[in-house]
């Protein structure tokens, strides 16, 4: 088995896949570095698909897909075996108890029997099941199922942890609860992970780097604090009056707005300082009653690189952004 | 202490991928089929008529007349495996029924192919589970019956020219226990919900033998008869056996020809559910 890069968990180049006429990747290009990636993107943008050929599921149409220096087009068992797969939806099997469900999971990872049933306790309570362990899944909460599924995946230590949806459906608690124990995977266990998710805060808050995808490719890739680092002037303005003038000169003057939930979230040509919020204000006739300097956050770095024109490319940092 | 503080320990003793990778997936369905009641008590009427043919074997010896009416030979088997087809269809539509259709309705399927699986092995595994609920009411109680034979009758069984005997019992069990197992299987793969696999399942049994029994009243035709599967499989027990049925004279090989097609459909079948699990899901 070749040795694993220390730089890249994952590789894929000029990866095509297609089902039918319908090019569900087109031609992407990017790396899973080892800690926590996230994979954005809306509905329909590839991200399952991804996870599909990297599981061997799928046969890529073109281009190459390598992970832990494997091909899953032909070495799928092997690579299998080093990922855990957290599906996005309910999985369990009928009249198991949780217990015996991971350790029947552990057991079709390739662990002796013995091994799978001690690390099937260890993890339900590493997930916070163990209370529960000998309940069947069927009577589970939705939460507790999420975590079983987060068990199931952990029980054979795997390389990489993939987790589809990890927080669909589970309340806000739920959903915090989670969150720290994915971090906690990453930070602490030394464990990679893949988080695919819709939810742009559950990234920011648990992965260091994020690949984007939109429409079948990449539309930036990177690590987190690159992507939303200063780029240009960011400023929450609140404004009294009507603004329109004032976010129309805005545009002409080569600037941008979003609009936050209390506040326009104003972007700036690069070397304008807030003096030209100000000066805008004055000749459109409107007050500036708040003015704070703000940071890029994933949300903004998402929804531009939706917004850009799609021509993927990587710098050779691993850095990258759609560009028009 | 956060429950997410309890130690984690890192699993380091990896080795290599078992060669019989399907056998978890047998033992754990099986265990689980085993734990119903119900089913336990199927499988034990299913084998009442083992102790009716000991019986059989005891009583001849000891009163040589009643050989007779109830003749102990190599025939007892092949009859006594095909009235066992009955009770295999019973086993097949109660245990066989949800093995895939379960997995399909509650996602588990997703948890076997993300794992060091192929789909032949998660198929293996599956169709291990009715091949050893069906050979437990053919293949077993027949070689224990004819081991009773031995015991009982020595003179009867242990012959040069009954050493075909022990061949087609193992023979005949595998056909009815490895094609009804197929189409179980095959059925279940074909729904989300274990009733409507079952009902399929029984339906189409149930069909091809009304049909059977409709076209050969209407046309008088023995090859009507290679329509139904369990006379399928009963034609071919008794070619196994040398048992003459009466009003039926159909080449072994129709009959033959018509279950390898059942099995290559079924196996058709499984592999463009199985795959397409995987690429809808």
């Amino acid at each position: 088995m070749p040795e694993v890069s220390p730089a890249t968990l994952v590789e894929f180049r000029d990866l095509i896949v297609s089902y039918g006429p319908l090019r569900a990747l087109d031609g992407v290009t990017g790396v899973f570095l080892p800690g926590a990636t996230g994979l954005l993107g809306p509905n329909g943008a590839g991200k399952t698909t991804l996870l599909k050929t990297l599981l061997g599921f799928l046969r890529p149409d073109g281009g190459s897909l390598r992970a832990f220096g494997l091909d899953p087009g032909t070495a799928a068992l092997d690579v299998r075996r080093r990922i855990g797969y957290m599906p996005e939806g309910d999985c369990h099997i009928s009249a198991m108890t949780a217990a015996a469900f991971v350790a029947f999971a552990g057991e079709l990872s390739g662990m002796p029997r013995a091994e799978a049933i001690s690390r099937a306790h260890e993890v339900l309570y590493y997930v916070g099941l163990g209370e529960a362990r000998y309940r069947t899944v069927d009577t589970y909460s939705t939460g507790m199922k999420q975590r079983v599924k987060l068990a199931q995946a952990l029980v054979h230590d795997p390389d990489l942890l993939l987790l589809d949806e990890p927080t669909n459906g589970l309340d806000p608690e739920g959903r915090e609860e989670m969150l720290v124990l994915i971090r906690d995977v990453a930070a602490r266990r030394g464990m990679s992970l893949v988080l695919c998710s819709h939810l742009l805060r559950d990234v920011e808050r648990t992965c260091e780097n994020v690949v984007v995808f939109n429409q079948g490719r990449v539309a930036a890739a990177g690590p987190i604090a690159a992507l939303t680092g200063p780029r240009a002037p960011v400023f929450d303005v609140r404004l009294k009056g009507d603004p329109t003038a004032f976010l129309t000169d805005l545009k002409d003057a080569g600037g941008d707005w979003r609009e936050g939930e209390d506040a326009y979230r104003v972007f700036l040509p690069e070397g304008r300082g807030p003096e030209a919020i100000f000066g805008l204000a004055r000749d459109c006739g409107v007050q500036v009653r708040y003015l704070r300097p703000g940071a890029e956050s994933l949300e903004d770095v998402f929804l531009r690189a939706l917004a850009e024109p799609l021509a993927p490319t990587l710098s050779s940092d691993g850095t990258g952004r759609g560009q028009g | 202490m956060p429950i997410y503080d309890q130690t984690y320990r890192r699993y380091e003793a990896r080795g290599p991928l078992r060669q019989v990778r399907f056998w978890p997936i047998t033992r754990e369905a099986l265990r689980l089929i085993l734990a119903k009641r119900a089913f336990l008590g199927l499988l034990g009427v299913a084998l009442l008529p083992l102790v009716v043919r000991a019986v059989q074997i005891y009583v001849v010896t000891r009163v040589p007349e009643a050989g007779r009416i109830l003749p102990i030979d190599g025939r007892l088997f092949g009859e006594f495996l095909n009235q066992q087809i009955g009770f295999v269809l019973l086993l097949s539509v109660f245990g066989g029924a949800g093995l895939i259709a379960n997995d399909l309705r509650t996602g588990a399927i997703l948890i076997y192919l993300s794992r060091p699986l192929t789909r032949r092995d998660y198929v293996f595994g599956k169709l291990g589970v009715l091949l050893a609920l069906n050979f437990g009411v053919t293949l077993g109680p027949a070689l224990v019956l004819y081991g009773i034979g031995i015991a009982v009758a020595p003179e009867v069984f242990v012959r040069a020219d009954r050493a075909w005997i022990a061949p087609a019992i193992v023979l005949h069990s595998a056909v009815i226990a490895g094609v009804l197992g197929l189409v179980a299987l095959a059925a279940s793969s074909l729904s989300r919900s274990a009733r409507i696999a079952g009902l399929g399942f029984f339906g189409l049994v149930a069909g091809l033998e009304t049909a059977r029994g409709i076209l050969g009243a209407m046309s008088h035709r023995p090859e009507a008869h290679v329509l139904s599967l369990q006379h399928d499989l009963r034609m071919l027990g008794n070619a196994f056996f040398g048992i003459a049925e009466r009003g039926v004279s159909v080449p072994t090989s129709y009959p033959a020809l018509v279950l390898g097609l059942v099995c290559v459909a079924c196996l058709a079948i499984l592999r463009a559910r199985v795959r397409a699990v995987e690429v809808v899901r």
